[in-house]
């Protein structure tokens, strides 16, 4: 641990730190740009110059580029550092123009920040300023090269942290353009990255454009609630709408950056049909009177016909607390019906991952540095982008990525891939485990084999689940692997993607209840005659969403709580609106088991944009804010329950009631999260197995993840719609050219939902004998759940 | 029978009389000290109702009355409500001794122009000042307000210690007409008024009487600048009128008391005496008006050194002089 | 001596108080008489335009960041040749304090005070203005600057077209 004396304030830094950061640990801030702490130092901008007076270094140099050793004595008052560090930036301004009032940087302006730091206050330089043609860079990215400085953060980041390659750099001398070969949508699912690494305004947000400025803006740490992985984010609101995200920082999950599913996801918090209502048998009422008759309407039925006839669905996207509450509720009432995913398969893997993960946890962090990462049926960038670029960065370090799935998995790094039948992906989990792979033939058994050796060779390995393709029994798979592979010296690591932010969480409390399925057939039955939805759609989010709402319609009382305009919370009898994420305060628990607590960003209320209709605002004055009715959905049970409503009181009652939980109401939101040692217990046993669907002569069709866009919430988002793509589906070519059909050719898909109109995609490095369907929503494809298999027929319509 | 009933009903008459004058006075006065100081610095004063503004006073008391009447909360709610009347009850009280013109003579009675020549007018008057200390102290401390406060306990030390040396200057006066009636005191000075016989005493009176009704420049318990509104901070409404018309009747006592004790009361040639009364009353009123405007505020501490430490032995010495004049003269 | 002077000092003032009683006042009766303000007064806030005639504000935020008491609030939007303007824009006169700060903020000279200083009125919700209300037809105290003929965004003229600017450079090009 090198000791060195910045300023004559003395500092001790661990190994390998530069002496910029030790300068930031004694809170000395020197002005900088190039140096970024996720994508290192290059010592470009020639900004951060210190003098070093005694050591091992001394003269004029950079200080990112010098790494803290001991003994070091160095001075950023020094007169010769301030004077070059005054010149650096006086040369970065000749060019700049001036445009901070029409600029979306001004307000949070790196370079606003340095040229004041640098000292720079007169412009000395009269000549003419060079000018850039812009580009247009897609939906999410609006550039105005005349500010660039050259400082290479943007490419940095695109290029080498999220293994972007269509932007780069251009030209030469005072002529040097960042952009794309080709004007055009930047590609990278990470796009948006950029934004948050240009420090000055040639990046900014297209749909955040001319919105606010930061000082307007009210921020908040939060949690993403777009998949499993928890990143963090900082949303940012003004006049009642949020209006974008940025990346928020966790060392330990997914660093400084996050995706753009994330960062574009944020207006489904805005969205027009949102309800924002209560409701009572079509009447809208207050909160309280709808909270009122859901106790006694469940209350009523549990007297009349058994506390068994109310099935409690919680989800993946409630908080924690309000799932915990939602247990509370079910338990109040005597009801063993509770589950927290309508989606069987995810709701057992998830369930099986909460009892079984234990010490084979990791995190994104973990991940990165990682030096064996194997997929089995995940495909990072639809069921957690962060994830991919977790393992790029495991890449970068030496690490190497193998993909064992059906689908042409897509990863920003180099990988490779076996493509495997989803029903073959158990069998090859047990043959690694067992080291027995005679079942495997030829290049299948080579692949393998190769795999066998290189786990026998990793230091770290990691094993890599997604929910839907494995779900329970693969899952529970995947960890029996990890645990044979594991030896003293090399524990295998697991993580498994799940459905949403508090899956995890859900399926601790979820017990060893019922899973849905059977639920629904209760519900036909008549055994099973309310259901209390907690932010959950089962109509949409079942595995079979068709038998669903036949089963639904038997209902007698079906309560939602809800943030999002669903079909449950359409359909309800009695409706509570919840608040969405960025406007509560509450806990996610991620996928490894890491509960993080997020704040309110904004209060819940009608968008000034919708009050105003565009214009300003209405000219009246208003006693309560016009759609301010929501309330956190820990809040409304715990009222419902007549339980203290404050979180911290709350979060005190977990702890007492639940001794896994204890340190819940320590974890604040500036925290990295904490992970609880609490085990969850085994689902019940499928009676139909996932994995082994019959054997017709049918065409097989596998719904999978859509892209970016193409979640509940996201689709909810405005800013993503541009990422939606045109209903496709994806086969390989040799099947393509069995049924006649090339990429880019019309066709008419039909399955037992009915049909539609696709393109037809081609995609080799996926498993022969099926074809991928992505769900995607306002499509004639939006009933089909990921992970479910259905027969279908594929008849071209028309040339490409 | 029948004349005990003409008494009592000419004292009522008298007593109206004095209640609608003293009233309306003391509505204009505050209209006049407006305007003559607005003159004093070169404003007009209130001019926008009525014609140069007459119809202001009748104004502020509509506003004041159809104000909210704010009581502050954890206030002593009975005495805050009371104190105010208080002010203006002792104010007002102190009118039934002083005589405003030579008895008169009606129909073969013999009319007293004063509503009751008690012999001991005088010490009836200290004893009502005296009175008037409650209203400032309970105002003050009943409104749970640090600034009141402070302007009840500057109100209470002020106003006590300058009784003292106006008892004494007075003493002289007594001296001179051997008694405590004011009508005696009055007739006393039917050729010399007691200001030229006793012009100390009357100086001594002068600042005594300004302190003790808390006029600049000693307005110390309400001084604005410092804290506020001093006692009446947290009253509004006409119970604030109450402190402000209670303020303005005082003025006219103290004109009335100063005229008894030494400008000579009714006495003067040519006009009939109650315009005389009535012209030396306002002209007091003038005097204090004119020193608000032209002379500032001295610190609390200056004002409580002056007080003991200069006018009450210059007080003293002045009774032992007229006492040694006087009985020089007489033996 | 100094007691003499102290009595001098403080019979003085009478004398001169008595001498202004008699003075004419210098008032000035208001709705009667009126006096025009000198032309930096701040009274009335205005939003000005550009010498040709397009609408100066830009939307920057800057006039609200520095209003003491919030009273300004607004929305940007972009017009169709990339243009920063305001589509709403809100003075509340009943909260403002004619500070002058956000004339003082502003970078393209669009917020300016005025000497009108008569703007009182019973009905608060006619002192909250929108833009219609504060849009003037002209230029205001400046007449010249044009915050478009300066900034490098292209709007007033050609990318690369003012007066301090090169034309868009070619990135592709390979000369030195
Ligand atoms: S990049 Fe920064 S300095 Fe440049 S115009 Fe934008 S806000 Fe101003
Ligand atoms: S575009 Fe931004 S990040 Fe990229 S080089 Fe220019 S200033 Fe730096
Ligand atoms: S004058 Fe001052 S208070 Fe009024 S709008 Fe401008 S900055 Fe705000
Ligand atoms: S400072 Fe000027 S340009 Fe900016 S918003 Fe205010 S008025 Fe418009
Ligand atoms: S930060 Fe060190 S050279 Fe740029």
């Amino acid at each position: 641990m090198p000791k060195l004396t910045i300023d004559n304030l003395e500092v001790t830094v661990p190994e390998g730190t530069n002496v910029l950061e030790a300068a930031r640990e004694l809170d000395i801030v020197i002005p900088h740009f190039c140096y970024h702490e996720a994508l290192g130092a290059v010592g470009s901008c020639r900004l951060c110059a210190m003098m070093f007076v005694d050591g091992p270094v001394t003269g004029l140099q950079m200080a990112c580029m010098v790494e803290a050793q001991d003994g070091m004595v160095v001075s950023s008052t020094d007169p010769d550092a301030i004077e070059l560090r005054e010149h650096v930036i006086e040369w970065a301004m000749t060019n700049h123009p001036h445009d901070c009032p029409v600029c979306d940087e001004g307000g949070e302006c790196q370079l606003q920040e340095m040229t004041v730091a640098g000292g720079h206050g007169v412009r000395r330089y009269n000549g003419k300023k060079c000018t850039f043609t812009n580009q247009d860079l897609g939906p999410f990215v609006q550039q105005e090269m005349n500010r660039c400085i050259t400082c290479y953060r943007c490419v940095r980041t695109y290029r080498d942290y999220c293994g972007g390659t269509d932007y780069g750099v251009f030209g030469s001398r005072n002529r040097i353009q960042y952009g794309r070969f080709q004007e055009g949508t930047l590609e990278s699912p990470f796009s948006g990255n950029i934004i948050d690494a240009c420090p000055t305004g040639v990046l900014t947000s297209k749909p955040f454009r001319f919105k606010t400025r930061l000082w307007d803006l009210q921020e908040a740490p939060s949690i993403c609630p777009h998949c499993s992985l928890g990143c963090a984010t900082i949303p940012g609101g003004r006049y009642r709408e949020v209006q974008r995200v940025k990346a928020g920082i966790n060392r330990e999950t997914h660093g400084f950056f996050i995706c753009d599913r994330g960062r574009f996801g944020y207006d489904h918090v805005n969205h027009q049909e949102r309800p924002r209502q209560a409701r009572v048998d079509g009447q809208p009422v207050a909160v309280a009177a709808a909270l009122t008759a859901a106790r006694e309407r469940v209350a009523g039925m549990a007297r009349e016909h058994g506390p068994n006839s109310i099935a409690f669905l919680g989800s993946s996207r409630a908080s924690f607390e309000g799932s915990v509450l939602l247990r509370d509720w079910a338990a109040a009432t005597g009801s063993q019906q509770l589950v927290y995913e309508a989606h069987q398969g995810r709701d057992h893997a998830a369930r099986t991952l909460a009892a079984r993960l234990g010490e084979h946890g990791r995190s994104l962090e973990d991940l990165r540095q990682s030096d064996l990462i194997v997929l089995f049926g995940a495909d990072p960038l639809a069921e957690g982008p962060m994830l991919a670029l977790a393992i790029r960065q495991a890449v970068r370090n030496g690490g190497k990525v193998i993909v064992i799935d059906p689908r042409p998995v897509e990863l920003p790094c180099a990988a490779s891939h076996l493509p495997l039948a989803m029903e073959r992906l158990t069998d090859v989990l047990t043959a690694l485990a067992q080291k027995d792979l005679h079942a495997f033939d030829n290049h299948e058994h080579a692949f393998l084999e190769n795999l066998s050796e290189q786990f026998d060779s990793a230091q770290r390995p990691v094993l890599i689940g997604g929910a839907d393709l494995l779900g329970g029994k693969g899952v529970d798979a995947l960890c029996s692997t990890a645990a044979q592979l594991s030896s003293a010296e090399c524990a295998v690591g697991v993580m498994t993607m799940l459905a949403g932010p508090n899956s995890y969480g859900g399926a601790l409390l979820a017990g060893d209840g019922p899973d849905f399925d059977t639920i629904l057939d209760a519900i036909q039955e008549g055994t099973i005659r309310a259901l209390v939805c907690l932010e959950s759609d089962p109509f949409r989010e079942a595995m079979d969403p068709s038998r669903a709402q036949a089963a639904l319609g038997h209902l007698e009382l079906l309560v939602s709580f809800d943030a999002t305009p669903g079909l449950a919370a359409q359909r309800a009898d009695i409706f509570l609106p919840t608040r969405a994420n960025a406007e509560m305060a509450g806990s996610y628990m991620n996928n490894e088991g890491r509960l993080q607590a997020f704040q309110a960003v904004i209060d819940p209320g009608l968008p000034i944009s919708e009050t105003g209709a565009g214009n300003h605002p209405p000219r009246e004055f208003f006693q309560t804010t016009p759609g301010s009715a929501p309330e956190a959905d820990w809040w409304l049970l715990a009222e419902l329950l007549e339980r203290d409503t404050t979180l911290a009181a709350l979060r005190k009652t977990i702890e007492q009631s639940d001794e896994c939980f204890v340190g819940l109401s320590a974890i604040d939101a500036e925290s990295t999260g904490l992970r609880f040692s609490a085990q969850g217990s085994l689902p019940p046993a499928a009676e139909q197995d996932l994995l082994q669907t019959g054997v017709t002569d049918a065409l097989k069709l596998l719904a999978i993840t859509g892209p970016v866009g193409s979640h509940w919430l996201a689709h909810l988002s405005s800013p993503l719609a541009a990422t939606q793509p045109k209903p496709y589906v994806v086969l390989h070519p040799e099947q393509a050219e069995k049924l006649g059909l090339s990429a880019g050719d019309r066709a008419r898909l039909t399955t037992h939902f009915g049909h539609c109109h696709v393109v037809i995609r081609t995609d080799e490095k996926m498993v022969n004998g099926l074809i991928l369907a992505p769900q995607l929503w306002d499509t004639a494809l939006e009933g089909m759940v990921p992970g479910s298999m259905l027969d279908c027929q594929l008849e071209k319509e028309g040339k490409a | 029978m029948n004349e005990m009933l003409i008494t009592l009903i000419l004292i009522l008459v008298k007593l109206g009389l004095i209640f609608g004058v003293v009233l309306s006075m003391a509505a204009y006065l505050v209209l006049a000290e407006r305007k003559i100081l607005g003159r004093m610095q070169m404003r007009y004063g209130p001019n926008r109702v009525g014609p140069g503004g007459m119809i202001q006073p009748l104004c502020d008391v509509i506003k004041l009355i159809t104000k909210e009447d704010f009581v502050p909360a954890r206030s002593d709610k009975w005495i805050f409500l009371f104190a105010p009347g208080l002010t203006a009850l002792t104010a007002l009280l102190s009118f039934a001794v002083v005589p405003f013109s030579p008895p008169l003579t009606l129909f073969g009675r013999e009319i007293p122009m004063v509503v009751c020549d008690l012999h001991i007018g005088l010490l009836y008057l200290f004893g009502l000042s005296s009175l008037a200390v409650y209203g400032v102290v309970l105002g003050g401390w009943a409104s749970n307000s640090k600034y009141s406060l402070l302007g009840a306990m500057r109100g209470l030390a002020q106003m006590l210690s300058y009784e003292l040396a106006l008892g004494l200057s007075l003493i002289p006066v007594v001296m001179t007409a051997k008694s405590f009636s004011l009508t005696e005191i009055v007739m006393a000075q039917s050729t010399w008024p007691n200001i030229l016989q006793h012009p100390l005493a009357f100086i001594i009176f002068m600042i005594s009487i300004t302190a003790e009704s808390k006029r600049t420049p000693f307005d110390m318990p309400e001084a604005e600048n410092e804290i506020v509104a001093g006692f009446h901070t947290e009253y509004s409404g006409m119970r604030f009128g109450l402190f402000f018309v209670g303020e303005y009747i005082n003025l006219i006592v103290i004109g009335a008391m100063t005229t008894v004790f030494f400008l000579g009361g009714w006495h003067g040639p040519f006009l009939p005496p109650v315009v005389w009364f009535i012209g030396k009353v306002l002209f007091v009123a003038f005097l204090f008006i004119w020193a608000r405007g032209s002379m500032p505020r001295p610190r609390y501490d200056q004002l409580l050194r002056f007080g003991w430490k200069v006018l009450i032995p210059l007080a003293l010495l002045n009774v032992v002089i007229t006492g040694a004049i006087r009985l020089a003269m007489n033996s | 001596m100094n007691f003499w002077r102290d009595i001098k000092g403080t019979l003085q003032p009478f004398w001169i108080t008595l001498g202004y009683l008699f003075k004419k006042p210098v008032t000035i009766q208001y709705p009667e008489e009126k006096r025009t303000p000198p032309p930096r007064y701040r009274a009335r806030i205005v939003l000005t335009r550009n010498p040709d005639g397009s609408e100066r504000c830009v939307a920057c935020q800057l006039c609200s960041a520095a209003c003491p008491v919030d009273c300004i609030s607004m929305q940007a939007a972009e017009a169709e040749d990339g243009r920063r303007y305001a589509a709403w824009f809100r003075i509340n006169f009943a909260r403002c304090i004619f500070c002058g700060l956000c004339a003082e903020a502003c970078p393209t000279m669009a917020i300016q005070t005025t000497p009108d200083y008569e703007i009182c009125n019973r009905d608060v919700l006619k002192l909250v203005q929108e833009k219609e209300d504060l849009l003037i037809d002209g230029c205001g105290k400046d007449d010249e600057y044009n915050y478009y003929e300066h900034s490098g965004v292209g709007v007033a003229n050609e990318r690369g077209g003012n007066e301090d600017e090169y034309g868009p450079v070619d990135p592709k090009a390979l000369l030195p």
